[in-house]
């Protein structure tokens, strides 16, 4: 019975709350209530990811991570996104965060897929 | 003469090994890093995610009802092409994103922590008057 729980420990597996906190914490971090602006769109991007990149890897736990950032302006268009995963249920997961201010739009996705 | 079907059966029985080890649910092969034929290639995969954009999206309009379901089927059909396309013990995400053209800025962007040797992603972006489209599939090699 002790072997069996090698497998599945609250070390190795995939925190959803956790990494939603890590994720909200960046994105208010670096954009919190800027104004949309063409030119920093690049730097809010990659900021907000390598952040997120460097709490996950922060919490020490095997896995592999893919963040996505989407940033799209607030124009009255629609946007739709759709994901699709093959992995183990088990260990593997997701976490989807919208987040908003008065000019744009954030989406960023975090899937961590265990080793 | 007499030495040519020893030779033919050894492969085959090779074969039916390999098959059993299939069947079973757990069996090591003991493969930590996929040879150079079953990579995860950007140039294999690429073509298989174009055509389903093509297919798929070529003159259809954003129509906020039925673009999230299209959306959906989009990230469906991509991962089951990719599946049956090789790339054993690949674990695969797909993310596909559609937006509505209306001269507003988007930005996205990806990062990933894995092993550069093993693991790669595919982009591919399709426009049309009405909407845009982007999807991205990464590939993850399981140890």
């Amino acid at each position: 019975a002790g072997m069996d729980n090698l497998e599945a420990t609250d070390e190795s597996s995939f925190s959803v709350d956790e990494v939603s906190n890590i994720i909200k914490e960046s994105v208010e971090d670096v954009i919190g209530t800027a104004h949309y602006s063409h030119n920093k769109v690049g730097q809010w991007t990659s900021s907000v990811i390598e952040q997120c990149v460097n709490q996950l890897t922060r919490l020490g736990k095997p896995f592999k991570y893919i963040v996505t950032c989407l940033v799209m302006q607030k124009n009255g268009a629609g946007l739709n996104t759709a994901s699709s995963c093959y992995w183990d249920s088990q260990t593997d997961g997701s976490c989807i965060i919208k987040w908003e201010n008065k000019s744009m739009y954030v989406i960023v996705s975090v899937f961590g897929l265990a080793v | 003469m007499q030495d040519e079907p020893v030779a033919t059966e050894q492969p085959q029985q090779q074969q039916q090994q390999q098959q059993q080890k299939e069947g079973e649910e757990v069996a090591n092969t003991y493969v930590i890093r996929p040879n150079f034929e079953s990579k995860f290639r950007p140039l294999l995969a690429k073509p298989v995610i174009h055509e389903v954009l093509v297919e798929r999206l070529t003159d259809k309009a954003y129509d906020k009802e039925a673009t999230s379901g299209l959306c959906k089927e989009l990230t469906d059909e991509i991962k089951a092409r990719l599946r049956a396309n090789g790339f054993e013990r690949y674990k695969f995400v797909v993310q596909v994103a559609i937006g509505e053209q209306r001269g507003q800025g988007v930005k996205m962007a990806c990062r990933c922590l894995w092993d550069s040797d093993s693991d790669n992603y595919v982009q591919d972006i399709f426009m049309n008057d009405s909407l845009f489209c982007v999807a991205v599939a990464f590939g993850v090699f399981h140890y």
